[in-house]
């Protein structure tokens, strides 16, 4: 592969020529705003648009119960409405939607809306949530619970297994809720064209499941739709949703018959969230004399927010990948996630994994403490070995674990330097394994989850045509490295088509780290079988006019199934994938032990990608992940006060600035997965799932305290100093 | 994007036609930094806003036989570049630097420092969050969060510049259409959040004046990031033959200043005097508890600058 040459899509970016969804405009477009709820818990008794309505300029409203068909991102989670329906469930839920000639005419029209509200009993935590006399969310359900889903699962003999164990480690842990804060805002513009078909321009991840969506949601064929998605300023898992932007904006374009955009302000980001989970955990974990991993009794509660989103699926990512990256034959969990009266969580960067691997990493360092090992070499001995069957049925291909560990060893001077750092300065060490891409789609069906079609112009040119979303991960710039490999011709000469569901063959979108591992063995057999077309031995542009003369148009077709592997535990869907990508990580913290405040010096990480196809971006992706992580690690919470996000801003909502942002030392570790496109694995998750407990266990050999609460802020970093220094009287 | 409201907006090249707009019930915009977010949350919709961007004499750095005059239009930059104000005032421009970040320091003035507003987490937000929880003391509401039990607004002042200037024992000079008057910085600020600042609807902030520099001082901000963060505590000291000053900022309506003889008098005078409250997404107790920790962080910062 040809790393020298620049992402095909960084000047558009870099010079701001990218298009995105609020550059769009139209003749006689019009934009709509949400007029948001104030209460966590509240009927809605009255609504009265009289005063909105009669502001020069606006041109429509919409209310919840013009469109009560419900949707969510998976069929078991089929919660939701566009708009509020009777009641509202969160502080900042949309219930009515004004639209008018221009932004400020919309912001001044909402304003005068008049909604009564006959307040409820909320939900704000999740001890409330559980509590047996709770107020039920979502009353119309079937059975009168805030829980979700309850997960439970066993593997081995859990309890004989701890019991015969030479260390037990029995700890709670707490991680925060944090939301993604993409630096685009959720936008869409819907628009009919004049043959009455609609199309929806939307920063969103999912093109193809959005276009499902939009169709059920609004009754038309699924042929009558079609979502584009242009340049889109990131994700990270808050754009996997249909949410009321997109469906509004549709509804609204088709009632009013002219296009409507709709662009959210930040603070609206911080309502409709989808972010990370916040979760109680509970672990027993034991190694046995050898140092091997004896066992795992996990239990994890999750606060959802008000709307199911992807939170089915939460509740087993909480669980399932307690088996990665280490061998362990004796695990249990039992997990849930269940509605409170906030914004949704849904899935964020690390989907579920995230949270589990503060308490196995944490309990993991304390019980290799407690046995005097070191833990860089506990993780060594306990790494899955190539091939390995996890004990719920999870297949691993290559696993370049032990590489990582011995990568970020030697690159942070673990041996030499740990324990030796001086006062208030410490190194920490933590583990973790990601899926490529979920073996198993949201809905059930025979279909290629990933498909491309390659054509070979006669000037030459080649046009890539695939249904993924880049939403400025660089997962274009990645198949079209794919595509020019397989062709042998430069990448300059590939121009990509995605993202458009009526241009494009189906992809099912930017989520579980999916899109070079499924999207890109699509465009191997796309391109593969242009290739086949062509004269052998011919320059290539002859070689394409002598295909075309001889038969036409000369166009590669390409899709990907994954490999049915792994025995389906229980008819788990979550969790089994064609591979798994392995990181390991080192982090160096400095303490200032009066105040607190904690400062990430420096953060090795080792990545088993497969291959690098882009070197550059491979390296972006960990260093976005370990950014990320330092930020739940430190610095970020999406708190909430009586239902009401405390910080709806990116003023308050802290994500650390290059300031607090530590060196990153990415390393790439090449194991060349069989499964995956030219060897390749995903990188745009794995990496953060270590950081936080790194830096938890790096704290603790700096200051011989260890923290089970994350973030871990100077408040808390603090009083544990101050414990400690007692203890030690 | 969040729209600002519409208002009219003038600019007068000269200080005579501001004083007769602010007369008439103009609000003042300087470098925009707090008024126009502020503005954009609708906690001000003025009808008319003057604009101070034309008078190029409240932007002219004066330097005086011993001590020097700064235009309250001088921006943040400008005074952290000020040879003078480095070489006489070194912990102003330091505090300079600490505002924000360097866009805002290119924009901000020093005026809007000293006139800055209070700041609170109930009270800093957009309009839909703040009718969720029911407004508050400050604005639109009957009730404090912060203090619930209180009669007061407890919103923190929140100029990073603010504790230096004191500690240097600036003077604010005020002009209005009824006449000028001078007003030491140390006397500018009441105890409650909604009328903590002495400076009349109808008066202009046209200059600081800072006299010779009779003490060294020291200026400290903590907050949780490098950059962008408001003071999560602020905290300036400065010796001098009469002994050690302190000045506590961002935990109430109004800077705090403490003496004693020593540091550890200094510190534990500071802590005494200082009940930060609510009015920061850090933990109360964490606020308080740095406050004696940055005292005498800032002492010995004197010591050894």
């Amino acid at each position: 592969m040809n790393d020298d040459q620049p992402r095909i899509d960084g000047l558009a970016r870099i010079t701001g020529r990218a298009v995105y969804v609020d550059d769009l405009v139209r003749p006689r477009m019009v934009v709509a705003k949400f007029v948001r709820s104030p209460h966590p818990h509240a009927t809605i008794v009255s609504i009265d648009l009289t005063a909105a309505l009669a502001v020069p300029g606006v041109v429509g409203s919409m209310v919840g119960d013009e469109l009560p068909v419900k949707f969510g991102p998976i069929p078991v989670g089929r919660d939701e409405t566009a708009l509020a329906v009777g009641k509202v469930r969160y502080v900042g839920e949309p219930v009515v939607a004004i639209a008018a000639v221009d932004e400020e005419t919309a912001h001044r029209a909402c304003r005068l809306v008049n909604i009564v509200y006959e307040p409820l009993p909320a939900v704000l935590t999740l001890d409330d949530a559980l509590a047996e006399d709770a107020p039920l969310i979502h009353a119309e359900k079937r059975k009168a619970t805030n829980v979700l889903r309850r997960v439970h699962q066993s593997h081995g003999d859990v309890d004989k297994a701890l019991a015969g164990a030479a260390v037990v480690i029995e700890r709670a842990f707490s991680y925060p809720g944090s939301t993604h804060v993409p630096l685009e805002p959720h936008a869409a513009l819907a628009e009919v064209e004049p043959d009455g078909r609609l199309v929806v321009y939307a920063s969103t991840q999912n093109p193809h499941y959005l276009h499902k969506d939009l169709a059920v949601v609004l009754g038309l064929p699924e042929h009558r739709v079609r979502v584009v998605k242009p340049a889109v300023g990131a994700g990270y898992g808050g754009k996997c949703d249909p949410t009321s932007v997109e469906i509004c904006s549709a509804f609204l374009a088709r009632k009013l018959g002219r296009p409507v955009k709709i662009a959210l302000e930040r603070e609206e980001v911080f309502y409709q969230h989808r972010g990370r989970h916040p979760a109680v955990m509970w672990i027993r974990l034991g190694l046995n004399a050898d140092g091997s991993l004896a066992g795992i009794d996990f239990k994890a509660k999750a606060a959802g927010g008000a709307y199911a989103s992807y939170g089915v699926v939460t509740a087993y990512y909480l669980g399932v990948f307690l088996t990665l990256p280490y061998r362990v034959d004796h695990v249990r969990f039992e997990t849930l996630r269940a509605y409170t009266n906030e914004p949704p969580c849904g899935p964020k960067r690390g989907h579920g994994a995230i949270q589990p691997r503060l308490a196995v990493e944490c309990a993991l360092d304390e019980a290799a403490a407690a046995l005097g090992l070191d833990p860089a070499a506990v993780r060594r001995q306990n790494a899955v070995p190539d091939g390995h069957v996890t004990a719920n049925g999870l297949v691993v291909g290559t696993c370049g674990l032990v590489r990582c560990l011995d990568a970020v060893v030697l690159a942070s001077g673990w041996n030499e330097r740990r324990g030796k750092l001086g006062p208030n300065r410490g190194l920490g060490i933590a583990a973790s394994s990601y899926m490529c891409g979920a073996l198993h789609p949201v809905y059930d069906d025979a279909m290629p989850q990933s498909a491309a079609v390659v054509k070979l112009d006669r000037s030459g040119e080649v046009v890539l045509f695939v249904g993924t979303s880049d939403v400025g991960q660089g997962s274009s710039d990645v198949l079209a490295r794919i595509c020019a490999e397989r062709l042998g011709v430069d990448v300059g000469l590939v121009r990509v088509v995605e993202g458009d569901t009526s241009l494009c063959p189906v992809d099912l979108g930017s989520y579980s780290s999916r899109v070079t591992f499924f999207a890109g063995n699509a465009v191997i057999a796309a391109a593969d079988a242009a290739k086949k077309r062509l004269p052998e031995g011919v320059p290539w542009l002859a070689a394409i006019q002598q295909a075309e003369e001889s038969g036409g148009t000369v166009v590669g077709v390409g899709s990907y199934s994954p490999p049915k592997v792994g025995s389906r535990f229980k008819r788990q869907s979550v969790g089994p994938s064609p591979a798994y990508s392995f990181t390991a990580q080192v982090a160096e913290v400095e303490v200032d032990p009066e105040t607190g405040i904690t400062r990430v010096v420096k953060v090795w990480c080792a990545h088993d990608v497969g291959h690098a196809l882009n070197r550059g971006s491979c390296e972006g992706q960990i260093e976005g992940c370990v950014y990320m992580g330092v930020g739940e690690a430190l610095y970020e919470e999406q708190a909430y006060r009586a239902g009401v996000v405390k910080a709806p801003s990116l003023l308050e909502y802290r994500v650390p600035t290059v300031h607090e942002t530590p060196e990153i030392v990415p390393i790439l570790i090449e194991t060349f997965e069989p499964a995956g496109p030219l060897g390749a694995k995903e990188v745009g998750e794995g990496p953060q799932l270590p950081t936080v407990p790194a830096i938890a266990n790096a704290l603790y050999d700096a200051i011989g305290v260890r923290l089970y609460d994350a973030p871990f802020t100077p408040d808390r970093v603090r009083k544990a100093v101050l414990a400690a220094s007692k203890g030690a009287r | 994007m969040l729209p600002l409201p519409r208002f009219q907006l003038s600019r007068p090249t000269s200080l005579a036609d501001a004083l007769i707009a602010v007369a008439d019930g103009a609000v003042v915009i300087a470098g925009g930094t707090d008024l126009l977010p502020s503005m954009k949350h609708r906690l001000f919709e003025p009808a008319r806003v003057v604009s101070l961007a034309g008078i190029a004499s409240l932007r002219t750095i004066v330097p005086q036989e011993r001590g020097l005059v700064l235009g309250s239009g001088c921006t943040l930059r400008d005074v952290a570049r000020d040879q003078t104000v480095l070489r006489l005032f070194p912990a102003l421009a330091a505090a300079c630097r600490t505002v924000a970040t360097p866009t805002i320091q290119a924009m901000g003035t020093i005026g809007g420092q000293v006139a800055l507003d209070t700041r609170c987490v109930y009270y800093n937000q957009p309009a839909g969050w703040r009718q969720s929880v029911g407004g508050c003391l400050k604005k639109d509401g009957a009730v404090c969060h912060v203090a619930p039990k209180g009669t007061g607004c407890y919103a923190a002042h929140a100029a990073d510049t603010v504790p230096a200037l004191w500690l240097y024992d600036a003077v604010i000079q005020l002009a209005s259409t009824a006449g000028d008057r001078e007003v030491p910085l140390r006397d500018l600020y009441g105890d409650d959040g909604r009328t903590w600042l002495g400076v009349r609807p109808d008066e202009l902030i046209t200059s600081i004046a800072l006299p010779a520099p009779a003490s060294s001082v020291v200026h400290r901000k903590v907050r949780t990031r490098a950059a962008i963060d408001y003071a999560a505590l602020l905290v300036a000291v400065s010796r001098s033959d009469q002994g050690l000053r302190a000045v506590v900022s961002a935990v109430g309506p109004r800077p705090i200043e403490v003496a004693a003889a020593t540091p550890e008098a200094l510190a534990e005078a500071a802590h005494e005097a200082v009940r930060p409250l609510g009015t920061h997404l850090h933990p109360v107790p964490w606020r308080r508890a740095l406050v004696r920790i940055e005292v005498l962080r800032a002492v010995n910062g004197l010591i050894s600058p």
